[in-house]
């Protein structure tokens, strides 16, 4: 399984812009270059200051030729064409199809396309530094906040998209937390100057975290007890589970009375909050609900039918234990725990990574999310490949990440699949993305040939530099 | 019925006690040897103020059956008290003139109980603390003594007689050295005349009082290590004392500490330490502790001492067990079954066994209430322990000539005896197999009564019958024991039906009965209430219709039972193989060693010079790699392992973990290295097992980030099923944790507070303990003056300046490290690694340059400030510039995968062997302990993995992984485990549901939450 470090992208590939792209993404290409001729590609160059350009919308026709093309949804072309224009996939197919008047044609034999991948849910945008609480942008407050929006406090600066771009994900559902009605997720592609820009979907799904059965008062855990210094002070009682769950109903009863007196051309005084909900009252949009228990599972497939909205659970800690019952309802599932330890001692210590494999297996539909925290979306491809060193087919695995997240979250019109009339998004890989054993060269986004530094790189780039210095300064 | 049978005369009672006398070996109170009344009376101190209030004090206990001691039985025996002793006892035994007599017929007597282990409350916390010269540190409170602070606590010294205690050890509970414990008597008597033994041991716990204040300790660690440096203080006060006077007090004297003065009997061994354990990892411990420093320990039991049966099988220490059985876990709907954890279940059914196995073992013990919520539960639960195996005989010895010996008071106390002191329980029934009621218990001859006997049993069948308008004609039907009487009643001419509660109130004779109506022809609950006399009862009932017809009955039959419910094993006998750990996969035993193990014809990735040979073997010998190579020749009887198209990687290294010790933290104080976290292992820990199925063999087990210098590290080995000192890795090099960056000052209130204060407080103790040497040098040349005390903060700290104990420090920023590197520098030393690191590639030719490894994440970053700099490259950097440089974890979860972790610096543009070495080789070699694990090179140990791919694919698992040559993981054996721990779960998830049915309590502990109305 060694890699084959010479092989880089045809000369057919044009300008120096490009070059030097190639140059800082072609990581192991570099450990070739720098251990054989030196440093002469580490010189600092202007990529110190910009350490991810964005670049121009799509504006002359792209052609891929040779590659090895997964569509994910048609099957696998070897010796594969793709045509982008105007950041659409317009042709694909084999070595007959026809190359536009004006095409840049790019020669990537050897190596595989593969659709960009998706995570159905991430922060990233929304959330920078973990521990630096004013970087973060995910709990509103209060319990009920359905009208608030992602898609306008993703920082179309921030380190992680470039970090997340490198891994494949070209595709992310920023979503907003906290409460009992987190807000509106928003699909955003990772390429643009603005938000606005990036936005596919601003009010892609609606959030709901389903309350816990078992949340138990909060004790004092290893602290003083109550009346001693340092003890933490009393919580009011939390309310019961029933409570919580009828408290949802009665807000989502609220917010149907509203869109119906709405929907009648009643006057109705403004509620913005009960006016997001129409959307997902009307099924236009899923109702993601965050659910990891059985008995959360179960709960929330009977609320749903009966507010007979789009349901997606996401979390899905114990879908196995639920599986028949979300087949037959035919409820997807977004799992957000894939690498991880089982919940439970005596489940196996694969009882999560094994869990895609059995969903597969009792016919649920779901989907593989990336990892929490900002950083953590580039996490994506391991969370899906796991799933395959235990059990769950290869081309199964991708779905997950790709089209399977896009038809769940409702824009599998324009991404999740290599086909025609669906956005140029797309990975030039050397074999599949779920696995660390090989690269991503280069990413299109919507026909974009995208910059493929990221901050990570940069630092590679930087520091590279400072070991050559003072390896040169020892030498003389 | 005592009247049915003709009383003997009183001659007839002469004759029989004076045939029976040498057979009996009776004496008579005449015959008593000195301890008599005149002794008790002139060892009075107190001037009597008005009338002296002598009564009797001559009492005679007859007809009751008599248990003299354990497995002594006297059926229709008498017990002769006077002035407080106990003055005859015999069978068929007259009452001597001038004693009162109490007829306990059909009642049994009991020596009196003495609890070992009395939690007595006689050392509340004072307000605004201890006064005068103590100790520095609140928790130390040896002086402590509770006879001097005896007072009179009755609420809970009557209690704990209503129990039948006579006698208990009062034990301090606050702080950490508590201070001594007193044998003490239960009665109503003055504080004077109720201590026994006066501070007869020290207890020590490993549980801290908030309520004392004081920052350090806060941890299990920094527990130990404090206990450790008071000992050794304890030791060195009594030297500096002597040296004081041998000078002739011409210099000052040492710092006055009334705790080390009190400890000088314990570390001289002459004062025994009772430790209280609540895990049996606090047992371990303390065992240790007591070895290292020559104590003579006793232990309160914690209710797990089960798990440890082997290890305590033997030893002699006295062990006092509650008798604490956990509530049965929540199964009462199929989602919460599926959270009871196989641990918890097993508990809940093993541990009223554990007296039991105890018993069995030969391991002698002896009962407490304490570790109870509430003292009612003592006696059912001891009845349950009985019920699941603890002989009657040896729950009786365990409650009192267990501990009379023990506490020193066995010529008084602990059995019933001529001469021996009169305390006694008498009791209505079996105590031990039956629902018995205590009805009086005697301390030094004064009888304190606890319950009266039921003056009326309605039991038996009744006919009523009512004239009155809705009058009716029924049969009522009362059975069962007489403190839980259950019943049915029928009306002419239809069905029986249940009643639904049955209550006796018996100074009145009163019945109370409901029931619901609806047989009888009413729509809701019928209420009877009767006063019943001899047998008649006269009564009314309220109709749900309204009406109230009053009713008169007559019992035209007695029912036969027994009078006190019998306790029964409620749970069935389930198949529960010992494991260790006792949890989900826990082992029967260590996996063998085979002599030889040939692993044949795999991918052998050596680490080693060897590199990575393709068709290759791996040959192990008693636990070492042989030697690896093709076709190599294993001698006939060899474990022949096929792993063709399979590799085989070292173990894998994780220097940087936390799972599987009881605490992290030691945050009292910002420089620590005297605390161990070696001393806080436990192998209760899952993360091993699944460390094991992720190819992990070794980890190193770290103290936490909050001190810019931590506590020791600790070498493990991955030994799913040991003990904790079994897991660690012998002779392994001593590492230090130090912290850098945002962490260390954190603490708030506690120097230091930015980076700066972190380096000067380091430097600081590094002076310390260059200045700590010094005197200890002096003085070893000069022996004038005080001798130096030893401090084990400042030689480890000196340990370090020496390297002997090397430091891996807790970093991110490139600045901080730096700084470290250079202080280290300045004091002629090195640092070993840097862990974490996230900044360390910006450092990396300095860090080469320094001799400096670095353990770092794959792609961890942007969770905090400090590690926004990060970048996936890292490890790649470190690489290029020549620096040791491995993975690591920080993490329980991660570390089961570290393979993985290695596969993502492909992408960085690292080689495979170059990624493999960050877990295997390089990472051994960052934690300097490459000559002993990391690579299969012969000589080394044989820990390694088979995988079913390439390690570093994502589609990769691990199928074998072998310690010490040992086969501790393999899929097939997995597979086989799992389908145990559903069978176990299954059966007792079900125990539970059956312990629980109605008409089952009192089996195995309530099967949920705690009996109505208690608590």
């Amino acid at each position: 399984m060694t890699f084959n470090s010479t092989t880089t992208m045809t000369e057919s590939t044009k300008g120096r812009a490009l070059r030097l792209k190639m140059q800082r993404v072609a990581t192991r290409a570099m450990v070739a270059a720098l251990t054989a001729s030196a440093s002469v590609l580490l010189v600092p160059t202007a990529a110190d200051a910009q350490v991810r350009m964005t670049v121009a919308p799509q504006s002359e026709p792209v052609v891929l030729r040779g590659a090895t093309i997964h569509t994910v949804t048609k099957g696998v072309i070897q010796n594969g064409t793709i045509v982008m224009e105007r950041g659409r996939i317009t042709a694909i197919g084999g070595p007959e199809v026809a190359v536009p008047r004006g095409a840049k044609v790019t020669d990537v034999t050897g190596k595989h396309i593969y659709p960009g991948l998706i995570d159905a849910y991430s922060t990233v945008g929304i959330t920078e530094i973990d521990a630096v609480e004013v970087s973060n942008d995910i709990n509103e407050l209060g319990d009920f906040n359905p009208n608030v929006r992602a898609e306008i406090a993703v920082n179309a600066e921030s380190r992680h998209i470039g970090t997340t771009r490198s891994a494949g994900v070209l595709v992310a559902f920023s979503t907003p937390g906290g409460g009992v009605i987190s807000g509106l997720s928003s699909a955003m592609s990772l390429e643009g100057w603005t938000w606005e820009e990036m936005s596919m979907k601003g009010a892609a799904a609606l959030n709901v975290n389903w309350p816990d059965p078992n949340a138990r008062p909060r004790r004092f855990g290893g602290g003083p007890p109550p009346g001693f210094p340092g003890a933490r002070a009393a919580q009011p009682a939390p309310k019961t589970y029933a409570e919580q769950v009828q408290a949802l109903k009665d807000f989502f009863a609220e917010a149907r009375a509203y869109s119906d007196a709405v929907t009648a051309g009643q006057q109705v005084r403004t509620d913005s909050r009960y006016a997001a909900m129409i959307p997902a009252l009307k099924r236009e949009i899923p109702v993601v609900v965050a659910a990891e228990g059985v008995a959360q599972i179960n709960d929330a497939i009977t609320w749903a039918k009966e507010e007979n909205v789009r349901l997606v659970i996401r979390g899905g800690r114990d879908a196995i234990y639920v599986a028949e019952r979300l087949k037959a309802e035919n409820v997807p599932v977004i799992l957000t725990s894939t690498m991880a330890a089982p919940e439970r001692n005596y489940e196996g210590y694969d009882g999560a990574y094994n869990a895609p494999a059995k969903l597969y297996e009792a016919g649920v539909k779901f989907a593989i999310a990336g990892g929490t925290g900002g950083l953590y979306s580039y996490r994506l491809p391991w969370e899906a490949g796991v799933a395959v060193a235990f059990g769950l087919p290869q081309d199964e695995a991708l779905k997950a990440v790709t089209i399977n997240a896009a038809e769940f979250m409702g824009i599998a019109d324009k991404v999740g699949s290599l086909e025609v009339g669906k956005q140029a998004t797309l990975l030039i890989t050397t074999g599949t993305p779920l696995d660390m054993t090989s690269n991503i060269i280069q990413s299109y986004i919507q026909g974009r040939e995208i910059d493929m530094n990221d901050i990570q790189k940069h630092f590679f780039q930087k520091y590279m530099e400072k070991i050559n210095q003072q390896k040169k300064k020892v030498a003389m | 019925m005592a009247f049915l049978r003709p009383r003997p005369s009183r001659t007839e009672y002469l004759v029989r006690a004076s045939r029976t006398l040498l057979g009996l070996g009776l004496l008579l109170a005449g015959a008593l040897p000195a301890v008599g009344l005149d002794a008790q009376q002139s060892s009075r101190i107190e001037p009597i103020a008005g009338l002296r209030d002598n009564g009797s004090g001559y009492h005679a206990l007859v007809g009751a059956r008599v248990v003299t001691g354990p497995g002594q039985v006297m059926d229709s025996a008498t017990v002769v008290i006077r002035n407080g002793l106990i003055a005859a006892v015999g069978k068929n035994l007259r009452a001597p003139a001038g004693a009162r007599v109490w007829d306990l017929k059909g009642q049994t007597i009991y020596p009196g109980f003495i609890d070992a282990h009395a939690d007595l409350g006689m050392d509340a916390v004072p307000q605004g603390g201890d006064v005068g010269p103590t100790h520095w540190n609140p928790q130390v409170r040896a002086w402590f003594s509770t006879t001097t602070n005896l007072k009179d606590d009755s609420t809970r010294r009557v209690a704990l007689r209503s129990l039948g205690f006579g006698a208990a050890l009062a034990v301090p509970k606050q702080g950490i050295f508590r201070g001594t414990a007193s044998v003490v008597n239960l009665s109503d008597a003055g504080v004077r005349e109720r201590v026994l033994r006066a501070d007869l041991l020290q207890a020590i716990g490993f549980q801290r009082s908030f309520q004392l204040g004081g920052m350090y300790p806060n941890s299990a660690m920094g527990t130990i290590a404090l206990m450790k440096q008071t000992l050794m203080d304890a030791e060195w006060y009594i030297r500096a004392n002597a040296a004081y006077e041998a000078s002739g007090r011409s210099v000052l004297p040492p710092e006055r500490s009334e705790a080390l003065g009190a400890l000088a009997s314990v570390v001289q061994g002459k004062q025994p330490v009772i430790f209280q354990t609540e895990s049996e990892e606090d047992y371990l411990r303390a065992a240790r502790l007591a070895a290292e420093y020559k104590l003579v320990p006793w232990y309160r039991g914690n209710g797990y001492e089960y798990r440890l049966v082997d290890v305590l099988k033997g030893r002699t220490q006295p062990l006092i067990l509650p008798l604490n059985f956990p509530d049965a876990p929540d199964v009462s709907s199929p989602e919460l079954a599926l959270n009871a954890s196989l641990a918890q279940l097993r508990h809940w059914y093993l541990a009223p066994t554990n007296p039991a196995q105890m018993a069995s073992a030969g391991v002698s013990f002896a009962l407490t209430t304490d570790g109870l919520s509430t003292l009612t539960q003592f006696l059912p639960n001891l009845r349950i322990a009985v019920a699941r195996g603890l002989p009657a005989d040896k729950a009786l010895a365990a409650l009192t000539t267990v501990p009379a010996a023990w506490l020193g008071i066995e010529k008084t106390h602990g059995t019933i005896a001529v001469g021996k002191v009169a305390n006694l329980v008498v009791t209505e029934g079996d105590l031990f197999t039956e629902e018995a009621a205590v009805r009086d218990v005697w301390v030094q001859g004064t009888r304190y009564g606890v319950t009266r006997p039921p003056q009326i049993d309605p039991r038996g069948t009744w006919v009523i019958t009512s004239d009155d308008a809705d009058g009716f004609k029924a049969t009522l039907r009362l059975e069962g024991p007489i403190n839980r009487i259950r019943g049915t009643i029928e009306r002419e001419g239809r069905k029986a039906i249940n009643l639904a509660n049955v209550r006796v109130v018996s100074e009145t004779g009163r019945l109370e009965v409901t029931f619901p109506g609806e047989q009888l022809g009413y729509e809701g609950t019928v209420l009877m209430s009767g006063s019943v006399s001899g047998e008649e009862v006269y009564g009314w009932t309220s109709l749900p219709n309204g009406t109230d017809p009053s009713f008169k009955g007559t019992r035209s039959e007695k029912v036969e039972t027994a009078a006190r419910g019998t306790v029964a094993k409620k749970v069935p006998v389930i198949d529960l193989p010992f494991v260790r750990p006792m949890m989900e996969y826990g082992r029967a035993s260590i996996p063998a060693q085979p002599a030889v193990v040939l692993v044949r014809n795999a991918t052998v990735w050596t680490q080693g010079p060897q590199g990575r040979l393709e068709n290759a073997d791996l040959l192990v010998r008693a636990g070492k790699v042989a030697q690896v190579g093709k076709n190599l020749t294993a001698p006939a009887g060899a474990v022949i392992v096929d792993a063709t198209g399979k590799h085989v990687t070292p173990g894998l290294i994780d220097p940087h973990s936390h799972a599987g010790v009881s605490a992290v933290n030691e945050s009292g104080f910002a420089i620590v290295p005297e605390v161990m976290m070696g001393d806080v292992l436990t192998h209760n820990n899952i993360w091993m097992y699944r460390q094991l199925a992720g190819g992990l063999t070794s980890s190193m087990v770290k103290h936490g980030s909050a001190n810019p210098i931590g506590g020791e590290n600790v070498f493990i080995k991955s030994r799913w099923g040991s003990l904790p000192d079994d897991l660690k890795i012998a002779n392994a090099p001593r590492t230090v944790k130090f912290a850098l960056g945002e962490n260390p000052k954190r603490s708030p209130n506690r120097y230091p507070n930015t980076r700066m204060g972190v380096q000067e407080i380091i430097r600081d103790h590094f002076l310390a303990a260059r200045d700590y040497e010094k005197e200890w040098k002096r003085w070893e040349k000069e022996k004038t003056g005080i001798p130096p005390r030893r401090d084990i903060r400042m030689e480890a700290v000196l340990d370090i300046l020496n390297q002997k104990l090397l430091v891996s420090s807790h970093g991110y920023r490139a600045d901080e490290f730096l700084a470290l590197v250079r202080l280290a520098q300045e004091f002629g030393f090195r640092i070993q690694t840097l862990q974490h690191g996230v900044e360390a590639y910006k450092i990396a030719s300095e860090l080469k340059d320094a001799g400096v490894a670095a353990v770092v994440w794959s792609d961890w970053g942007a969770f905090k400030l400090e590690s926004y700099d990060a970048t996936s490259y890292n490890a790649r950097l470190l690489i290029e510039a020549g620096v040791v440089t491995s993975l690591h974890s920080d993490d329980a979860e991660i570390s089961t995968r570290m393979n993985w972790e290695a596969g993502k610096l492909l992408r960085s543009g690292l080689d495979e062997i170059q990624a493999m070495s960050t877990v295997t080789n390089s990472a051994a070699k960052a934690i300097a302990i490459d000559d002993r694990i990391g690579s299969l090179v012969a000589g080394k140990d044989a820990d390694f993995v088979i995988w079913n791919g390439n390690p570093l694919s994502q589609f990769t698992k691990a199928e074998q992984t072998w310690v010490d040559g040992r086969k501790y993981f393999s899929l097939d054996e997995d597979v086989k485990l799992r389908a145990e721990i559903t069978r176990q779960r299954a059966q007792l998830i079900q125990a539970i549901l059956t312990a629980g049915a109605p008409d089952a309590q009192g089996g195995a502990g309530p099967a949920r939450g705690r009996a109505p109305g208690k608590n």
